[in-house]
């Protein structure tokens, strides 16, 4: 009796430890999750809520350059609104006269920098990044194709989902 | 008695691992990875639209005919031809084919494959294919056209994918 008592006075003071084992867990699956997801290159892009990306098996990534945004109601050149949408016809873009669209003054004017661009050598390519709802109609695509290859950009990445 | 009895039942206890250091690192890490993480994958597909220019005159060396395959989206189905200045109209012919709907009208986009494959497979030189789809055809259904006349059954087919509208 005497000798337990005396054990339990000479017991120090232990600090509570913290359980970090469920913890580093938890950061461990985060960290292969998000090394999985790690793009060196991470590009910023504005582009519509509303819109819906076609999904496709391309691998092919894309590059940085011009961007052409379709969603359902509007018509953006990179982060600029151009036009709107209305009934799958572009506003303000006649078919019979492409030539005289905003579209095509804005485009004429990003070829004749993009041009210089590729002379100095700062630029690889003219090439426009297009990116569509998947849910638009060829006759609405078509009208807004064919402006930027009068333009000067008949070649075009078109921007997809991974599959 | 006492003591030895105490000092191994001290030896049992496990180790306790300092973990604080590899918590620092984590906090570290996560918000780097975070902050460059891509949650939506974007790839691309290329494509062109055709352009007036000079027509090049220049044919392959040696027996490899190119032929430059058209696929219609209509409606009702795919249609399906090819041209070339290398090959006879009656060879040209044979490659004429049209793929109604299916029940679902769903585009027999399988089928197409087949029949893209055997083309390829008969002159492996033909890279070009020319998509010219309805007004109508979503632009879904194209990206699924190309998806198949790039990438076939068993090797690539058709690279360069040509986006037309129709002519007249």
């Amino acid at each position: 009796m005497a000798l337990g008592r005396s054990r339990r006075r000479t017991q120090k003071f232990v600090p509570p430890k913290l359980q970090l084992t469920s913890m580093m867990d938890m950061f461990t699956i985060l960290l292969i999750f998000l090394l999985i997801s790690f793009s060196s290159e991470v590009v910023r892009m504005k582009i519509d809520g509303n819109i819906q990306l076609p999904k496709s098996t391309a691998k092919q990534d894309y590059r940085n350059n011009i961007r052409l945004v379709v969603a359902q109601d509007s018509l953006w050149l990179g982060d600029e609104a151009v036009a709107k949408i209305k009934d799958g016809a572009v506003v303000g873009l006649d078919p019979a006269n492409l030539q005289r669209s905003v579209l095509y003054r804005k485009l004429s004017a990003c070829r004749q920098k993009a041009g210089k661009a590729v002379e100095n050598g700062t630029a690889e390519d003219n090439v426009i990044l297009f990116i569509c709802d998947k849910r638009l109609s060829f006759k609405t695509i078509n009208s807004i194709i064919k402006t930027a290859g009068m333009a000067g950009f008949p070649n075009f990445q078109f921007g997809v989902l991974e599959q | 008695m006492l003591g030895a009895k105490r000092g191994r039942s001290r030896s049992v206890d496990d180790p306790d691992l300092d973990l604080v250091p590899i918590m620092n690192m984590f906090l570290v890490l996560i918000p780097f990875l975070l902050i460059s993480a891509s949650f939506f994958h974007l790839k691309a597909i290329n494509t062109s639209v055709p352009v007036l220019g000079n027509a090049d005159g220049s044919v392959a060396p040696g027996n490899t005919v190119k032929l430059t395959v058209i696929v219609q989206l209509e409606e009702r189905g795919i249609r399906l031809s090819a041209m070339s200045d290398e090959a006879d109209a009656s060879i040209l012919g044979d490659f004429d084919a049209y793929f109604p709907k299916g029940r679902a009208s769903a585009y027999p986009l399988d089928e197409v494959a087949t029949f893209l494959q055997g083309i390829k497979d008969r002159y492996p030189s033909s890279d070009t294919l020319i998509i010219i789809p309805d007004g109508g055809v979503i632009y879904d259904t194209i990206i699924r056209t190309m998806d198949v006349a790039r990438t076939g059954t068993r090797t690539e087919l058709f690279p360069n994918v040509v986006i037309s509208g129709k002519v007249g």
